[in-house]
């Protein structure tokens, strides 16, 4: 081992943070994303930090490049190739429009148009026998068709492929030799599960944006191995891992979300470090809060997510760590309605103009603004005493906008923000866990990002969750989080099937192919077969229903065909998260599904602290609702000492990032660095 | 405060006085305005929870897929305190008749602590019997506090049919299934299995129907734990305060859409052919519009009286979905939402009818209702009322098995959507679900074929079925499905041959919804009105769902825009020519000088509507170009 380095670019800054796991140290630096050269951002984040990219060994990278691609549908001019009779199925969708009274609803823009649509003569029956041959004249049809069109990319999706996959895989043979610069993707490669639109989707979306993070990634390389890197590059991916930047091109859709998903990965990686198993990662930022589920040491997943939100979205059925956000962050807008009603978010004044606070121009009063009012931030300790705040005008952009239309005082004006935008984060926090069937009483909740350590205490007693646990490097926690992720690759099959009648080979058959599929893309990507580590779920339901629950299987128990045992863990599971089981009803197989993993080392990341006194003074507070300031102690956290405890209230500040403790809370600083809040009131 | 929210279905001719407007400048009551604006966002989110928790652990399409249920807590007055965002929209503000109902049974000191109730009678409800309301009470302390609501389409209610419901043919309730007239089936939380076993017995499916029950139990019991947090949090006065100030928050805001409405008396009038049974009279709908200050009445008087056919119901579903969309469509519903708006609608009318007229096809009026509503107003509003849509719940077709081998389902189905009428500003909207269906999706073909022994042949746009327009109708769609064995197919289209999605100021109509039936292979496909068609191995169904109507002069359609369409084969080379003036090829080359002629001369078929809105007056035949009122 030697440095490993982890850049996530976001919209705003270049974030990189490194460890040397030979001298035991790491550091982190921050650069301007600068979107018309990548690679300015990075190279000047490597300057900052003092690192010569030839002495890395691990170089993981997320980005933005796929869903930029996407949002701002700058992707290539792609084809779809479809079965006769499902020219429409992408553009038609599921024909519905989520928001119910919205006479002017849009529905989804397909990134296909209907004119670079083709259908080939083929038909498969839902068990893959064919139907309707596909004949050597009809793939040459369409082949033409498609040079004739002008695409750069070409999706197949051809209906039933997940049961068969022999006809796309001919006619990606026939377009790979006849079109051998397009860039091709077969549905049944990127989602080997069924529902055709949603299969179509995710394909078309691997295509759009295929050809682009295929050029961004090579340009990558480039720069590394021209700064004389030779060590491993690692791509994030949604699922909370990472995968190599060979697979990588072949499917960029895999890594739509990995700017998010570190500081997830990373929450679940301290988890385990501290021995706490069962987490909600709590992230919020500027313009937004997230929330997620750890249990078992892992991230809750969701086998997909509509890119643009569910009314207007494209459906991506990749495994995706399961994220709830809400539209309220530091810099979420307070306003006052028509009728009176006070609203936070989801409007931002983001970083430009950003809050009255700032004095960067913003004249709407927000989150933040609210915090400075109220004494939990502090005016002259912003980004370490760089960045004076401006209390004054924050003050009075609430007063006049928020407390005198509601006709209250100044200082509940500024709690209403908060605890609005308390009560939408709590209610984020409850979407993932409470409503996954999970008590938060059992629960730790990592609070990072920006503004997380300013309201973590506040929602975790809200939820009566115990503990709160503010990691070191709080502001740049999701490229920690890539440092330290696994290798992971997703297989899927569907099988559709009743377990009492089950074919078990053919079900263990394809829980072969599964394993071999993902151990061979694990050998791929270099992994030793002692890292390896490979798990089997099957997706059951009971008849008649349409929404799964993955239920995990070991491999050998398979032999012994015990239908009994599968069924009283799926009921169990239905019991858990929705109340009901039913153990008399028949029981579905719908999907096969392994997790192929490959460990990567767990890094004991350290900060190195400052001498001196942690205490540095105290402010005045207002910490109860309705209350008045009380002068509050107030900590440098750098300085604090291992072991050393804090009772609450108090304020803990450090470089980019405040953590208020509310009366009853008491904090102890681990040794390895991190703040742990055992939370006032509640079951500890 | 008006004959809406006192008691809309019991109080005779709904013809009481107007809203008094008094909670316009209502303040936010004695609960502090942080508290009030918590709740806002708490209460919807229990109806939310509760809707998501049914969902996923229901066994039905029509719940899971078709999204056919909703989700509420109603105040101990039958208020509406949150439903649910999302599913089927004919079913806003609608569960309040059941819980005054049942307090006037029970009394409201006759509901004890995990009760729970189950009701579908037409007396009250009013909707087909599919429909199957559980509700339980919530108590805090001892107190009655609320009620916690689910309504759950049931795939089978016993009767003469089974799917989506027994269709408009079916005389009376008794033929059309099992009725359960608020039914205490959980006492103190102890099941009656007598109860149980006779719901068993009655219907076809009873674990998918039993299982469904159960579903929407536990997602009643969720709501009553997020009530029991929230009063005990703020505790039972604060929680009361707060609820009366969002109502009178959700008024106000309806109140100032209104008040931007100009004054008058609107009209319009559509029909749809017939109720199924008497095949010769237009079920006719007409409607008046009144808006004054910022009060507004729908009179729905003028509309056609019960019918014979199933066409009829209880509900006020079409005024209160066009007052929603045109006053807060983003807003969470509660019992405010409604307040500033008067429905006059007269026992008897067909969509108050009087148990027990058959109501077996309930809402298949409802969208074209709404449409009448929202084009009656495009004179006062015309840049934010769209043209006509499809106006059927959205051509569903039904496969039913009659001899299912195991593993396959008896009965699978699918809504396909339809074109939306063209807007003031853009293109309507192809393949979508109508004004009351929502988030209700269509089955995957992929799914329909693993679950049945069925191929689905096609399933694409239709082209040359948007209404031309300076604005184009959005397109219906072709779904063509053929049997692998022997089978019934129900394809359920709404009877508007005589009165087609109609177009706005100039614009004209989409295609009408046609449907064919394939009876054995090698035989020629038949057009047919017949819902119900046995089909042999290899028969086929082909179901073309209508479009949209157009908005404005096609022959101000841009060329090239036309030109787009032509080349991606969503208006034919023909139609082009016929409705729009231009003459193009299929590769989208235009014929400049041809065109110029084609346009000079008025083209073929725009002609008359093209002059502005078709009696924009106020009790004029309404705005419609061509269509509307035009049975």
């Amino acid at each position: 081992m030697g440095i490993i380095a982890a850049l996530d670019i976001g919209g705003t800054f270049t974030d990189l943070v490194y460890w040397d796991t030979v001298a035991g140290r790491g550091g982190d630096a921050k650069s301007a994303t600068t979107p018309k050269d990548l690679s300015i951002g990075i190279v000047n984040c490597l300057t900052k930090a003092g690192l010569a990219a030839g002495e890395l060994t691990d170089f993981v990278h997320g980005s933005t490049v796929a869903i930029n691609t996407v949002l701002e549908r700058t992707g290539a001019v792609t084809a779809l190739v479809v079965t006769e009779g499902t020219r429409d199925v992408y553009a038609i969708g599921r024909g519905n429009r989520p928001d119910a009274y919205n006479i002017f609803f849009r529905r989804p823009r397909p990134l296909v148009p209907r004119e670079r649509t083709f259908e080939v003569a083929e038909r498969l029956a839902a068990d893959g026998t064919v139907l309707t041959e596909l004949t050597d004249e009809a793939v040459e049809a369409v082949v033409d068709a498609v040079a004739r069109s002008g695409a750069e990319a070409v999706a197949v999706c051809l209906l039933h492929s997940y049961a068969d996959e022999r006809h796309e895989a001919r006619l990606g043979a026939a377009l790979a030799e006849r079109l051998p610069d397009r860039y091709v993707s077969l549905s049944h490669a990127i989602l080997r599960e069924y529902r055709e639109y949603e299969r179509a989707s995710t394909t078309v979306l691997n295509c759009y944006v295929g050809p682009r993070v295929s050029e961004y990634l090579e340009q990558l390389e480039e720069l590394l191995e021209g700064r004389g890197f030779s060590g491993r590059l690692l791509i994030m991916q949604s699922n909370g891992g990472v995968m190599s930047p060979a697979i990588a091109k072949r499917v960029p859709v895999a890594m739509m979300e990995s700017g998010p998903v570190g500081g997830i990965a990373a929450a679940a990686t301290l988890g385990r470090r501290l021995g706490y198993e069962q987490l909600i990662a709590f992230d919020m930022g500027g313009t937004t809060a997230k929330a997620s589920l750890v249990t078992d040491g892992e991230p809750a997943i969701s086998h997909g997510y509509f890119i643009g939100g569910y009314a207007e979205g494209h459906p991506l059925m990749l495994p995706v760590v399961d994220v709830v956000e809400v539209g309220t962050g530091g810099g979420s807008i307070a306003r006052v309605d028509e009728v009176g009603a006070l609203r936070v978010g989801p409007q931002s004044a983001g970083g430009d103009p950003g809050p009255i606070c700032y004095g960067w121009g913003g004249k709407e009063p927000t989150v933040t603004d609210a915090n400075l009012v109220l004494g939990r931030l502090g005016a002259g300790r912003f980004l370490g005493g760089e960045m004076p705040l401006d209390v004054e005008a924050a003050a009075e952009g609430i007063r006049r906008q928020v407390a005198e239309p509601l006709g209250i005082g100044l200082g509940e004006a500024a709690e209403g923000i908060v605890e609005i935008a308390l009560t939408a984060m709590a209610l984020a926090v409850r979407a993932v866990s409470v409503e996954r069937g999970y008590d938060p009483r059992g629960f730790a909740m990592v609070a990072f990002g920006g503004a997380g350590g300013l309201h973590a205490c506040a929602i975790a007693r809200d939820l009566h969750i115990p503990t709160v646990i503010v990691p070191t490097f709080p502001g740049h926690f999701s490229a920690v989080g890539m440092l330290e992720s696994d290798v992971r690759h997703d297989h899927v099959r569907t099988i559709y099937a009743d377990l009492d009648g089950l074919d078990w080979e053919r079900l263990e058959q394809i829980v072969d192919d599964l394993l071999a599929e993902g151990r061979g893309r694990l050998v791929e990507e270099g992994i030793e077969p002692a890292s390896m580590v490979l798990e089997v779920d099957l997706d059951l339901r009971y008849e008649g229903q349409e929404f799964s629950l993955p239920t995990r299987v070991e491999r050998d128990e398979l032999a012994g065909r015990d239908a009994g045992a599968l069924k009283a863990r799926f009921g169990a599971e239905h019991q858990r998260r929705f109340r009901h089981s039913a153990s008399e009803e028949a029981v579905e197989v719908v999907n096969a599904r392994v997790v192929a993993r490959g460990r990567r080392p767990g890094l004991e990341l350290r900060v190195a602290g400052e001498e001196g006194e942690a205490l540095t003074g105290t402010r005045p507070v207002v910490i109860d609702r309705g209350g008045t300031p009380v002068d509050v102690p107030v900590y440098w956290r750098p300085r604090l000492a291992e072991g050393q405890v804090v009772v609450g209230p108090a304020i803990v500040e450090e470089y980019a990032s405040t953590t208020v403790l509310l009366p009853g809370d008491e904090m102890v600083r681990a040794a390895s660095g991190e703040l742990v809040i055992s939370i006032g009131g509640t079951d500890r | 405060m008006t004959a809406i929210d006192d008691n809309p279905v019991t109080a005779g001719p709904a013809t009481a006085g107007p809203a008094t407007g008094g909670s316009a400048t209502a303040g936010p009551g004695g609960s502090d305005p942080i508290t009030r604006d918590i709740m806002r966002q708490l209460l919807p989110a229990i109806a939310d929870e509760m809707a998501s928790d049914l969902q996923r652990s229901s066994y039905n399409m029509m719940i899971y897929e078709v999204r056919d249920y909703c989700c509420a807590l109603l105040d101990r007055d039958g208020a509406l305190l949150c439903q649910n965002v999302g599913g089927v929209s004919h079913f806003v503000a609608d569960l309040g008749v059941v819980i005054r109902d049942a307090i006037d049974r029970y009394g409201l000191d006759g509901f004890r602590p995990e009760d729970g109730f189950v009701t579908n009678h037409q007396r009250v409800a009013g909707q087909h019997l599919n429909n199957v309301v559980t509700y339980t009470p919530v108590f805090v302390g001892g107190e009655l506090v609320c009620f916690a609501v689910v309504r759950a389409h049931w795939i089978d209610v016993g009767g003469l049919s089974t799917g989506f419901g027994s269709g408009p043919g079916v005389a009376d309730p008794w033929q059309e299934g099992l009725q359960l007239d608020q039914v205490r089936l959980y006492e103190e939380g102890v099941v009656d299995e007598k109860v149980l076993r006779l719901i068993a017995d009655n219907i076809r499916f009873p674990e998918s129907s039993l299982g469904d029950m159960r579903a929407q139990f536990a997602a009643c019991r969720l709501g009553e734990e997020r009530v029991a947090e929230l009063v005990g949090r703020y505790g039972l006065d604060t929680f009361r305060e707060s609820v009366r100030a969002l109502f009178a928050d959700s008024e106000e805001r309806c109140r100032r859409v209104v008040a931007d409405i100009p004054d008058g008396e609107y009209r319009a009038s559509a029909a749809i052919d017939h109720d199924f049974v008497d095949r010769d009279t237009p079920v006719e709908i007409e409607v008046r519009v009144v808006v004054e200050g910022s009060d507004m009445t729908i009179d729905l008087t003028g509309c056609s009286l019960e019918r014979r056919g199933g066409i009829n119901g209880r509900t006020l579903a079409a005024p209160y979905i066009a007052y929603k969309a045109l006053t807060t469509p983003d807003e969470p519903v509660n019992e405010g939402s409604f307040r500033a708006l008067r429905v006059d609608i007269q026992e008897g009318n067909f969509m108050m009818a009087r148990y027990p007229a058959p109501m077996g096809s309930w809402s298949t009026a409802l969208p074209t209702v709404v449409d009448t509503i929202l084009s009656a107003l495009a004179p006062a509003i015309p840049d934010r009322i769209p043209s006509a849509h499809m106006g059927t719940l959205g051509g569903s077709i039904v496969f039913i098995n009659t001899a299912p081998a195991r593993g396959q389902a008896a009965v699978v189905q699918s809504v396909e959507g339809g074109g939306w009428g063209a807007r003031p500003f853009g293109d309507g909207e192809s393949a979508s679900v109508s004004v009351c269906q929502g988030d209700v999706r269509n089955a995957p073909i992929e799914t329909l074929e693993l679950r049945a022994p069925i191929i689905v042949r096609r399933r694409e746009l239709r082209p040359d079925s948007g209404g031309a327009g300076r604005y184009r109708g959005g397109l219906g769609l072709v779904t063509e499905v053929e049997s692998r064995v022997p089978g019934m197919f129900t394809a359920s289209a709404t009877p508007r041959h005589q009165c087609l999605p109609w177009g706005l100021w100039g614009g004209l109509p989409g295609e009408d919804t046609r449907t064919f039936v394939t009876r054995r292979p090698g035989t020629d496909p038949v057009e047919t009105d017949v819902r119900r068609a046995a089909a042999e191995a290899g028969g086929r169904v082909l179901l073309m769902t209508p479009g949209g109507g157009g908005w404005g002069d096609p022959l101000e359609r841009p060329v090239g825009e036309v030109a787009a369409d032509v080349v991606a084969g969503y208006v034919s080379v023909g139609a082009a020519a016929r409705w729009y003036g231009v003459v193009v090829d299929e590769e989208g080359r235009v014929d400049e000088a041809g065109t110029a002629r084609l346009r000079a001369a008025g083209a073929s078929g725009a002609g008359p509507a093209g002059a502005g809105p078709a009696g924009a007056g106020p009790a004029g035949a309404g705005p419609a170009g061509a269509g509307a009122g035009g049975a």
